[in-house]
């Protein structure tokens, strides 16, 4: 957009197509030479470069606009095309408009004329004309009605089209239409009949039979009861006959006439089938029509005909689809690059440009030459081919233009289209400044609500300041740093405009003459709010704001609790953080993008933020057995929270008090909390008056996707509480499980020796009752389960079978287990894995599954060459029966690796495919917004939804819990207890008496009759 | 034949009068094509339900009780 030019408002925007006119009145020069540049490098007049279409060359003026290269937007130029061509664009409407009109008089065929017969069996055209202006007023209704609903006009126009097309005869003038056929990209046949050319064939011969009497035409004529007139016939063999779709009865006439005339059969062998009405019948010809003729023909088509199919012809009359004149876009459009030798290199678009004014010059010369009529179609063919790729290069059966090098041409259509065009690439998605990006890691030590940033990132984005009188020391602080040194500054605006670059010579000077009234462009630093974002953005939580911490090194630093928000985790992962450059922007992050405002996610409407992983873990070891710890070791566990007094001690052991693990839990929840659920562990968990009764803390209590503490506590008190609570939880799960120490190894999953046999056992059983299940198949004993053949049921009931084996192998692995087991704390609080993992590792890996089914593929008849054809047993359909401690043999190993491939192709396929679903659900929905009075509505104002989610509600601020309501009453008590100092001046408040509200002289009245008591 | 309308799932659809409708559009300041659409071929319509007429949907709702919905017959 060029400078200097006041805003504009716009009021509406039309599209229509464009007058020929029109390109000729907005062209700056009549583009006549293909050539660019002459040999001095100056662009030639009325070429390609003409000076005129505007200027790329810094330092050049435009000869149309006088402007520079920057302020010039550049101007179009135009091609006269020596003969008109199709615009591919419109290729689907130019043949909707061929089969709709009538071929002679180019009207509307609304009705068909053949229809509509007087008594004698002759075309009524006056009624047929009647009925087609009926028509076209049905049309026109159904356009306003359609328009109303808000549907598709397109819909309109199509159906109108389908039943113009069937029309055999113009109402209006009675010719008979014939159908269009449409070749594509921009060819188009009329199809005609013509007589079979046996039949001429015929005639001359039994005109002028080898042996016997000729036959004359009145003869013929008076042989079928004159269906064909003498001349007709005569008509036929000279060549001169117009084909009539009436005519084919006749025409059958005449040939079996002629057969009975004489034998012709003897003379034409076998080539005609008499009776074979087809071989009389007419022959389909195509007779192509030419963009000019297409031109003449739309040209004719009245203004209220093409209104009537929803076509506005002031805008766009259909002869404007055919091109005599092409637009030359402006050189700014297609600039042209000066490589490193000098050497000019040009857009794709003059490529084209230049392909298309080259035929052109030599179709005028030709034609002027009075060349044969099919050098000029091959021209005129060659011509419409670059004017097409000129404007689509990836039209399907059109070979692509290509560069020299071979690579497809860029033109106007593929500008615009897909992820990389104009659209999705330049307009909806762009590069920002004040942008940073780098991989991210964990920090325990922050807050859920802050971010580490490293220094080299806070020096770069910026904040502006605008300065004075109070920020002015500030401000001279920040610039007297220079751009190096951290809180420093990299630009200062004075008062009239001008922008200076601070630079470690010039910082101190300038820091001098800051003043109020000017700004400064101060680094990041603490406290300050910026937007975080991880792709792949899927909700809204994946863009939260965060409070700046500078730090030093390389990376991000992020709470380990925002990860699920995120979805992050710090095995390379990247993040986006954007600078915020206004107040408004500033203060809308903070208030309603900052984490914990984001905490409860709309989809559940539970915590997304919230304990994870070791976490959970260490929770779990705090409050599971309840420890008890001695005042170091409890002051200890606490030391990183804000909790600075130890409670009275649980009791006293040795001389020596104690607390338990619940107690010091206890010591974040607020002081009210009342709470009863049961855990993931599975025990209930009691919280009276803010004390853990008893229950283990777990992932249901405090992790993140609903853990119901966290989630009571943002509900029933507010955010700022949960975020405190989260974030303390935290911190004491780090020193808790610094305290107890936790890890996990390869022994952790061994069992011992009885154990193992009795695993052992257990899968030897499941075989056995494979065997025997297979025997019972093999001898025809099978039953099988309704619905299913009995290869159905067998497969079911071994998989049925060996599930059981690897259960029962997970159970008796499970009772080996102590219950400090890592591997069984984890899965027991939650924090990662289930038995089920902790099963395949120790007991039995169990049955291979691919399709969810016993393995079955590789060989005939078998997996593996290591079986025998058609072996129904376990171990050679993919049973693992070793665990992953043991190891897999490497028959189980293939199984296994076949069945994980699955799962691998099975996601990546899944993350695409719903990639789409989202990338539609998103433009179908985006549109849509809930207004004022609470009704969802489009764009249209089209109601969408009465009451948003049909109840008005957000789901974030529904209680999870049936039995507990938010208590509003409490928290607007807590809210005004808060607003006074003490009960008196809340008193004050609270009994003030209210004056009854007076906007309107017309309430006086009430107003006297309430002051007055 | 089923009557679905006599389905426990398929909630109350009434023809709105024309003094209620009015009621309704003023409700929410719109015009009668703003409304959501209902084909008249839909099972749930009452018999009598014509083209330009607007069917008040009752529905339960699990949060407040009942949620109420107009819409459009269209062919």
């Amino acid at each position: 957009m060029s400078t200097g030019q006041s805003p504009k408002s716009i009021g509406k925007i039309s599209f229509g197509l464009m007058d020929p006119e029109e390109y000729r009145d907005m062209s700056a020069t009549k583009v006549i030479t293909a050539d660019t540049y002459d040999d001095d490098g100056f662009p030639i007049d009325m070429g390609l470069m003409d000076p005129r279409l505007g200027v790329i060359d810094p330092g050049l003026e435009c000869k149309t606009c006088g402007k520079h290269s920057g302020a010039c937007n550049g101007h179009f130029g135009h091609i006269e095309l020596a003969a008109p061509v199709i615009h591919v664009g419109f290729s689907k409407l130019i043949r909707r408009l061929l089969r709709g009109t009538c071929r002679e008089c180019s009207r509307l065929t609304a009705v068909d004329a053949s229809k509509f017969t007087d008594g004698d069996g002759n075309v009524d055209l006056a009624a047929a004309e009647a009925a087609a202006e009926e028509k076209k007023r049905d049309f026109r209704q159904e356009l306003r009605r359609t328009a109303e609903l808000g549907n598709d006009l397109d819909d309109v126009l199509k159906s109108a089209i389908r039943q113009a097309r069937s029309a055999s005869r113009c109402p209006y003038c009675g010719a008979e239409q014939f159908d269009v056929k449409h070749e594509k990209p921009t060819t188009y046949y009329e199809i005609i009949e013509v007589p079979h050319p046996e039949i001429e064939e015929r005639l001359s011969m039994a005109m002028d039979p080898p042996e016997g009497e000729p036959v004359t035409p009145d003869e013929l004529a008076e042989a079928i009861d004159d269906a064909f007139e003498a001349g007709r016939i005569r008509e036929l063999l000279s060549g001169t006959y117009r084909p009539d779709r009436n005519d084919i009865d006749a025409l059958q006439q005449i040939g079996k006439a002629l057969s009975r005339f004489n034998d012709l059969e003897e003379h034409l062998g076998e080539q005609l089938d008499i009776e074979s009405a087809s071989s009389y019948l007419l022959d389909e010809d195509m007779d192509k029509l030419m963009p000019s003729d297409i031109r003449d023909w739309f040209e004719e088509i009245p203004d209220e005909d093409i209104e009537a199919i929803g076509i506005n012809p002031e805008r766009s009359r259909p002869e404007w689809m055919i091109l005599t004149v092409l637009p030359v876009p402006p050189v700014t459009a297609r600039p042209s690059i000066t490589l490193d030798n000098g050497q000019r290199s040009e857009d794709d678009l003059t490529h084209k440009l230049v392909d298309i004014i080259r035929i052109n010059q030599r179709f005028m010369e030709n034609r002027e030459a009075g060349a044969p009529q099919l050098i000029i179609e091959d021209l005129w063919e060659l011509l419409q081919y670059h004017v097409t790729t000129f404007m689509d290069n990836e039209i399907s059966g059109t070979p692509p233009a290509r560069h020299r090098s071979g690579r497809p041409l860029k033109t106007l259509s593929q500008r615009l289209k897909g992820k990389e065009g104009r659209f999705r690439g330049s307009l909806s998605g762009k590069r920002v400044n004040f942008s940073a990006r780098t991989v991210i890691s964990p920090d325990p030590t922050l807050s859920l609500n802050e971010v580490g940033v490293p220094d080299r990132v806070a020096s770069e984005m910026t904040q502006t300041m605008n300065v004075n009188e109070r920020n002015l020391e500030d401000a001279r602080r920040y610039v007297a740093n220079g751009p190096e040194a951290h809180p420093g500054a990299n630009y200062v605006r004075r008062p009239d405009g001008r922008r200076l670059k601070v630079t470690e010579k010039n910082c101190e000077e300038l820091a001098e003459k800051v003043e109020a009234g000017w700004e400064v462009a101060r680094h990041l630093v603490d406290g300050d709010i910026i937007i975080f974002n991880r792709q792949p953005s899927l909700h809204r939580m994946s863009i939260m704001a965060h409070e700046v911490v500078v730090m030093p090194y390389k990376t991000f630093r992020l709470n380990t609790t925002v990860c699920p928000p995120y979805n992050a985790d710090f095995d390379g992962d990247e993040m986006n953080m954007h600078a915020l450059q206004n107040e408004e922007a500033r203060a809308e992050a903070r208030v309603l993008m900052r984490v914990q405002e984001q905490m409860l996610s709309p989809r559940f409407g539970e915590n997304i933020v919230g304990a994870i992983q070791d976490h959970v873990t260490s929770m779990y070891l705090l409050t599971h057995q309840n420890p008890t710890f001695n005042e170091t070791q409890a002051l200890d566990l606490l030391r990183a929270t804000n909790v600075d007094a130890l409670p009275d001690p649980d009791g006293e052991e040795n001389g020596e008090a104690y607390w338990t693990g619940r107690s010091i839990f206890s010591e974040l929840l607020p002081d009210d909390l009342n709470l009863e659920f049961t855990s993931e562990a599975g025990d209930d968990v009691v919280i009276e008056d803010g004390q853990l009764v008893e229950g283990t803390i777990d992932d249901s209590s405090v992790g993140a996707f609903g853990g119901n503490v966290v989630d009571s506590i943002a509900k029933r008190y507010d955010k700022t509480r949960a975020r405190i609570f989260i974030n303390e939880v935290s911190t004491l799960a780090v020193r808790t499980i610094m305290h107890f120490g936790f890890s996990i190894g390869i022994d952790d999953e061994s069992i011992p020796p009885n154990a193992a046999e009795q695993v052992d056992e257990a899968i030897d059983n499941a075989y056995e009752r494979v065997q025997e299940l297979i025997a019972t198949y093999e001898a025809g004993d099978l039953e099988s389960l309704p619905g299913r053949t009995v290869d159905e049921t067998l497969e079911m009931k071994i998989m049925q079978t060996l599930g059981q084996a690897r259960d029962s192998a997970g159970d008796i692995a499970e009772d080996h287990f102590a219950e400090d087991n890592p591997a069984v704390v984890m899965a027991d609080s939650g924090a990662r894995g289930s038995m089920l993992n902790l099963t395949q590792m120790a007991g039995c890996v169990g049955q291979q599954a691919v399709r969810g089914e016993r393995i079955n593929r590789g060989y005939e008849d078998r997996t593996l060459s290591h079986f025998k054809p058609n072996d129904l047993s376990a171990d050679a359909h993919g049973f693992v029966e070793h665990s992953y401690r043991e190891g897999l043999d490497p028959k189980e190993f293939f199984f296994h690796a076949m069945g994980g491939r699955e799962g691998l192709v099975d996601t990546a396929v899944r993350t695409s495919k719903s990639g789409y679903l989202q990338r539609r659900l998103i433009n179908a929905l985006s549109e849509l917004e809930t207004q004022y009075d609470g009704t969802v509505r489009d764009t249209s104002d089209t109601v969408v939804q009465f009451e948003f989610g049909e109840d008005g509600t957000s789901p974030v601020d529904v209680s999870s819990s049936e039995d507990f309501d938010i208590d509003v009453e409490s928290i607007a008590d807590r809210i005004i207890d808060a607003e006074f100092d003490d009960d008196a001046a809340k008193a004050e408040f609270l009994e003030r008496e209210a004056l009854p509200t007076n906007l309107s002289e017309h309430a006086d009245e009430r107003w006297l009759a309430e002051g007055d008591d | 034949m089923v009557d679905v309308t006599q389905h426990e799932l398929v909630p109350e659809h009434t023809i709105l009068e024309d003094d209620e409708l009015e009621d309704v559009l003023a409700e929410y300041d719109i015009k009668r094509t703003d409304l959501p659409k209902i084909k008249r071929a839909d099972p749930a319509l009452p018999n009598e339900a014509e083209v330009g007429d607007v069917i008040e949907v009752v529905r339960d709702s699990r949060t407040t009780d009942t949620a109420v919905v107009y819409r459009l017959v269209v062919e």
